[in-house]
């Protein structure tokens, strides 16, 4: 028997074709028109697992028809694979670099910067017509490959299973070390005794425990940084300058800005106007690496941006959103929920501190752009000592008007877990709102042991 | 074997916490640290008293410490964490104030968990990844003058470079003793045991320092008066085992005692808990600065990542240890969730390969649930070496 696919639906097409073109950096531009048959014809025989009606699809983020920039994301996200490679086919360098930091020295060096995720992503998209849980079973199959080599108590790989064991085409792996996680720069080791010999290595060393105050510490981080744009710029062949950076620091601030301005919209509204996956695909644009494109991204943020507030105006529900459902706040990295099955069970996902501790980080404009880089990137709420980081989260907790807190960490990240209680106890201490630190594994489907306790926890609240 | 200092040695442990309690009723600061590029002589020249927080082996504190810092971090930093919580340990419990580092990122992690949960003071000192670099190790200076600094505020005195340089003397009297001592255990017809040099290496984290030197001397002495001429070849029918990865601290003592039940003799390591940190220290300025590159320069830990595995320093020291000790086989330790080595375990066994040097990984906690488990695959090793061992000798008789 078939499995059941979504699909869109005809009635809200015309509205969808009133919507705006979505333009590349390259200046290649796509129209409404063209992604919607891409939704409705093309995706879902290439990818039907991203159309499969499923509990443990985990994200009905595409499912909005009436808010055209969901579907844009969607589009983004279904062509991500295809135009990587396209991408790599007229020349342009890939770097593989850490969740959960900006982007901007990349940009300015000409360079698509992809985390673990999109890495993943990208490879996903390389094989057609699989369902989910073929799909699954693929992802597990080449995780298996990096384990072996490395570490079978690993989170993060550093890409080794796509770079080394696989197939992608990453130029450099030169993520911001350290920065939240272990394990990728173990990662990064690890590509030493790989078979890619081509594949350039950096650490763009990234210094721990409250270094934000000490000028030695972001000079030694902004030298970093210098080395980390030669490096890109050995890969490209071409000279970055201060002035690129600073023209990148511009861009992405733009970008930040948005998404922040964004957030704060869907939080001062008194009924969601999206769902839980829509919310977090849209405000995580800010970021502007979310497509490997960053003047995609920022073209559809813009213009989910109107959309929202023309919804919280109108007091417009989300998608499958029902009336009051308990608002979670969601704390770790690499990390999520079932969307669709939280709301089926009374929730709604309204913040997460990943992505979203740089999103609201604003790098300074005047001065030595390497410098003010490398000052907002030590001072990022999420890499801050337990006190620091929590007094943050609750910050945001308290604007998102969360009901309950879930800190999330994936099988084997201690760098998370480690202190993922005394942040929950600090919270729970300053807000009296119920917590509980649940654990993940990165790599398989979200099941139902996971979505038993989720659920309860909605009930609780 | 019987080397008498080292009776001496294991009472005057006994002996040792009541001892630090009288220290400190008389004013004395104990300073409890831990990391591998922690510059004990600072501490030690601003009068404090350095203890190594390093306990390892209960399984039951392990799972005390995975109440306040997840079951996902290492068994060690887990037991040291539940070491805190119960405060028994009778070291723990005299510590005025703590130093940690930040090489492993776990340790990083277990001074803000301790700092949170159990009100300790903590001095951490970051560490940089990219230590090879230069503008690193400028940055690695900063960090240890403000390490310095923060000890400073704690002693209530300034550092005076005349005491540093009597700990930096002091201290690399101990390392070239500790050295020459190392040598006896992997000579052939040997007086003391690597077993009992490890203990003797251990028990320098927690002794008088000048005590502990002239128990090094005495022990030296000892050795040299029964051991005129060590050489350091295989004995007939050994099995030479290296034992690499991972720390086995005070308490564990799970691996080390299967390897001797089932007839291995352990020649070497290049553990963090062993000789590995007392070598290639070389101290050639007196000054905080001076110190602490003394230590980033020395081999480095494999918490720190090198992207070159041609001039990886790690792995060269380790091929250099297994030919000093003429190890047949190396027995590489990863703990649980350790990953640091468990990271490199592959990598390492496949290096060693090419030199034809077999490697065991034994990845293991501090649960006894594993003993049989690990018994049968190191009883397995070590025939093996002893098999290759004895056809090795047919063929050249």
């Amino acid at each position: 028997m078939g499995k059941q696919l979504f699909r869109y639906s005809e009635e809200n097409k015309e509205r969808f074709l009133d919507s705006e073109n979505i333009t590349f950096n390259d200046g290649s531009v796509v129209t409404p028109e063209e992604i919607w048959h891409y939704l409705t014809v093309e995706a879902p025989v290439k990818y039907p697992s991203a159309f499969e009606i499923n509990l443990y699809q985990g994200n009905r983020g595409s499912r909005d028809e009436t808010l055209p920039t969901s579907l844009k994301t969607r589009y983004l996200g279904l062509t991500f694979s295809a135009r990587m490679e396209r991408a790599k086919d007229n020349g342009k360098s890939i770097a593989f670099i850490q969740g959960g930091q900006a982007v901007d020295p990349y940009t300015a060096a000409d360079t698509i910067a992809l985390r673990p995720g999109l890495v993943n992503q990208w490879n996903n998209g390389l094989e057609y017509g699989n369902d989910i849980n073929k799909e699954n079973l693929r992802r597990k199959k080449s995780k298996e490959k990096a384990f072996h080599d490395m570490s079978f108590e690993a989170c993060q790989t550093g890409g080794y299973e796509h770079v080394q064991a696989g197939n992608l085409r990453i130029d450099v792996i030169a993520p911001y070390t350290v920065l939240r996680c272990s394990d990728v720069s173990y990662g990064v080791e690890a590509h030493r005794h790989g078979p890619n010999k081509d594949v350039k290595l950096l650490n763009v060393d990234f210094p721990l425990r409250n270094q934000a105050d000490k000028p030695w510490a972001i000079e030694y981080f902004a030298k970093n940084l210098r080395r980390l744009v030669q490096t890109l710029d050995e890969v490209t062949g071409r000279t970055t300058t201060e002035g690129d950076l600073l023209q990148a620091i511009k861009l992405h601030n733009e970008g930040r800005r948005l998404g922040t301005e964004l957030a704060e919209l869907w939080w001062s509204a008194d009924i969601p106007p999206t769902n839980s996956d829509d919310r977090a695909s849209l405000v995580s644009l800010g970021n502007l690496e979310t497509h490997g494109d960053v003047q995609a991204s920022l073209s559809v943020l813009k213009e989910a941006k109107k959309f929202i507030a023309e919804r919280v105006k109108n007091g417009v529900k989300g998608h499958a959103v029902i009336d009051n459902p308990k608002r979670l706040f969601i704390l770790g990295s690499c990390v999520g929920i079932n969307g669709s099955r939280s709301e089926d069970a009374g929730a709604i996902v309204v913040g997460r501190d990943d992505q979203w501790s740089h999103c609201s980080s604003l790098v300074e404009e005047e001065g030595d752009p390497y410098y003010n880089l490398a000052k907002t990137t030590l001072e990022y709420p999420y890499e801050q000592g337990i006190e620091k980081r929590a007094q943050w989260t609750i910050e945001q907790i308290k604007k998102s008007r969360a009901d309950g807190v879930i800190f999330i960490h994936n099988w084997g990240c201690n760098t998370q877990a480690a202190i993922s209680r005394p942040i929950v106890d600090i919270i729970k201490r300053e807000t009296g709102i119920p917590t509980y630190i649940h654990e993940r594994d990165l790599h398989g489907l979200r099941d139902e042991q996971e979505q038993n306790r989720v659920n309860a926890f909605i009930e609780m609240l | 074997m019987s080397i008498k200092t080292l009776e001496i040695v294991r009472k005057r442990l006994e002996e040792r916490p009541e001892e630090l309690r009288e220290a400190r009723k008389k004013g004395q600061k104990v300073v409890g640290w831990t990391g591998y590029n922690v510059p004990e002589e600072i501490i030690h020249a601003l009068g404090f008293i350095p203890v190594r927080i390093a306990v390892g082996g209960d399984d039951r504190l392990v799972e005390v410490g995975a109440r306040y810092a997840s079951s996902k971090t290492c068994v060690f930093i887990r037991e040291i964490v539940g070491a805190f919580a119960e405060n028994e340990d009778p070291y723990i419990q005299q510590t005025d104030f703590l130093a940690f580092d930040a090489t492993c990122l776990q340790n990083y992690r277990a001074a803000e968990v301790i700092e949170y949960f159990f009100k300790k003071d903590v001095v951490v000192l970051a560490v940089p990844r990219n230590f090879a670099e230069d503008d690193a190790k400028t940055y690695f200076v900063h960090e240890a003058n403000e390490f310095t600094r923060l000890l400073e505020e704690r002693a209530g005195i300034a550092l005076d470079p005349a005491r540093l340089a009597e700990s930096v003397a002091l201290y690399n009297d101990i390392r070239k003793t500790l050295k020459s001592i190392y040598t006896f255990q992997a000579a052939k017809d040997n007086v003391i045991s690597w077993e009992e040099v490890y203990d003797l290496i251990q028990a320098g984290e927690l002794l008088d320092k000048h005590e502990y030197l002239s128990l090094l001397h005495q022990t030296l002495a000892e050795l040299k008066e029964r051991h005129h001429n060590p050489v350091i070849e295989s004995d007939d029918g050994d099995s030479r085992i290296f034992i690499s990865g991972s720390l086995i601290p005070r308490g564990d003592r799970k691996l080390i005692s299967i390897i001797n039940s089932v007839g291995g003799r352990i020649v070497g390591d290049d553990l963090w808990s062993g000789i590995l940190p007392h070598l290639d220290l070389d101290i050639k300025e007196i000054s905080p600065a001076g110190v602490a590159l003394g230590y980033l320069n020395r081999t480095p830990h494999a918490a720190l990542p090198y992207l070159n595995l041609e001039s990886d320093r790690r792995l060269k020291k380790l091929h250099e240890l297994l030919s000093q000790s003429k190890a047949q086989g190396v027995i590489y330790h990863t703990l649980r969730y350790c990953d640091p080595f468990t990271f490199k375990a592959k990598e390492t066994k496949n290096v060693l390969a090419k030199s034809g040097i077999p490697l065991l990984e034994i990845h293991t906690e501090y649960a006894g649930s594993d003993y049989e488990a690990m018994k049968t695959r190191v009883e397995a090793f070590v025939e093996m070496i002893r098999i290759k061992s004895e056809s090795v000798q047919e063929e050249a008789a």
